[in-house]
């Protein structure tokens, strides 16, 4: 008779999609509302897309019950801030704390693939992007989550240097505007819902700017 | 590491107008090693069929011979050259004989049947048809070409959008997977000739 072996794992991957688009003086972060546990979907009507401060917007992809438990710490540790210095954390202050956040569980790790957006203290978009131990980078734009490998490739294409040539490599030659990053966001989505099982249903956008934060909703499809 | 990642690979077929791009990587790794920076993944079995070969090279090769040996004995008995359709069934067929010690390879086929419709399908390693109307990937980096192909793709394209498509949606989808890349091979087919170009791209 062969040994027992366990099969109860504390994780679970529930999904979806995230992205995050900087540009001169905006943000995108945009994030699927589906989730789903094996072949399963759990609800259309998730979203994964969390304000932390009132400039910094964060997605999240993978175990949503560590995403939430992540969320919840990272709201009290900004109110926490707020009461001692009176003012909101900036979003480069923020993408510094979640990533000592995460790295404070690097032998028991929240299984969680963010993408933090938002404005830096000049006003331009900032992107940072993470792994589920905290390892992180600012860079232009990323893509996290089960679509992120069908994503990443066609954003390459889009916003890096018009040629792989092109040393040092430009992260843009002609920066979008806030219209045609938004317009972006949904032609991929609308792409990697086409061939990623778990995302669809819904895609919620997120766009921070000078005037503040505004959410718009497009469907996907739903099978 | 899996035994279709050993030598790395990325290959896509499309369509456009009465015409069609087949396009391979052109790296030959050892794990993480680069071997060969111009390794053949795409052969042409007559005019109007190519064959690429995406996973273990050492049955990419082996499975060549084999097709190509049994496309000649078709010849001498029928007098023409083969359908990509009938093609693509005889590869189903070689590869299921080997159903319980496989060749790890996945064909892309692609072809200009009756009336010079273009004809594009691939398969898994046991035989497995899929055909499709727009594209097909295979290869390791075949997750980002679905990807940056689902995102490009238009359908009826001219063969030079088509070759533009092709070549971008390659590039960009092999920069992102460390096992292929090295440029890029594209042949754009119609019914009149066969154009064969090679892409440069990152060297890594």
């Amino acid at each position: 008779m062969t040994k027992q072996q366990a099969n109860w794992s504390p994780y679970d991957n529930n999904g979806g999609s995230c992205v995050a688009i900087a540009g001169a003086d905006y943000c995108v972060v945009a994030a699927d509302t589906r989730m789903s546990t094996g072949y399963n979907i759990l609800t259309r009507d998730y979203s994964k897309i969390c304000k932390l401060a009132d400039k910094a917007v964060m997605a999240s992809s993978g175990f949503q019950a560590d995403v939430k438990a992540l969320q919840k710490l990272l709201a009290a540790r900004h109110l926490i801030y707020q009461h001692q210095h009176n003012k909101q954390m900036s979003c480069p202050a923020m993408a510094q704390l979640l990533s000592n956040t995460l790295y404070y569980k690097r032998f028991f790790p929240y299984y969680s693939f963010n993408v933090l957006g938002g404005l830096d203290n000049e006003g331009k978009g900032c992107v940072f992007t993470y792994d589920a131990v905290g390892s992180y980078e600012r860079v232009g734009y990323s893509s996290q989550g089960s679509g992120s490998t069908l994503i990443m490739p066609f954003l390459d294409n889009q916003l890096k240097s018009p040629s792989p040539l092109l040393l040092p490599a430009q992260d843009a030659v002609t920066p979008l505007s806030e219209a045609e990053a938004v317009d972006l966001v949904k032609t991929v989505f609308a792409s990697a819902t086409e061939r990623d099982i778990y995302t669809g249903d819904k895609l919620e956008i997120v766009v921070l700017n000078a005037d503040g934060i505004r959410r718009e909703y497009m469907e996907l499809r739903k099978d | 590491m899996s035994i279709f990642e050993y030598n790395g690979s990325a290959l896509i077929a499309m369509v456009g107008k009465n015409c069609f791009a087949i396009a391979s990587d052109r790296r030959l790794g050892v794990q993480l090693q680069t071997v060969a920076t111009d390794f053949q993944r795409i052969y042409k079995i007559h005019d109007g069929l190519f064959l690429g070969l995406s996973g273990l090279a050492t049955d990419a090769q082996t499975l060549y011979q084999r097709l190509v040996f049994r496309h000649k004995l078709y010849k001498l008995r029928e007098e023409r050259d083969m359908k990509p359709e009938t093609f693509a069934s005889l590869v189903s067929a070689i590869l299921y004989e080997k159903r319980f010690g496989p060749y790890f390879c996945q064909p892309v086929i692609a072809g200009l049947s009756d009336e010079d419709k273009p004809f594009i399908c691939t398969m898994d390693s046991i035989g497995a048809k899929e055909l499709a109307k727009d594209f097909v990937v295979a290869g390791t980096a075949s997750e980002s070409l679905y990807g940056a192909c689902e995102a490009m793709f238009k359908p009826d394209m001219e063969p030079e959008e088509l070759f533009e498509t092709v070549s971008q949606a390659l590039l960009s989808s092999v920069d992102r997977d460390c096992l292929s890349g090295w440029g890029g091979h594209v042949y754009v087919v119609t019914t009149t000739e066969v154009k064969e170009r090679i892409l440069k791209g990152r060297m890594d």
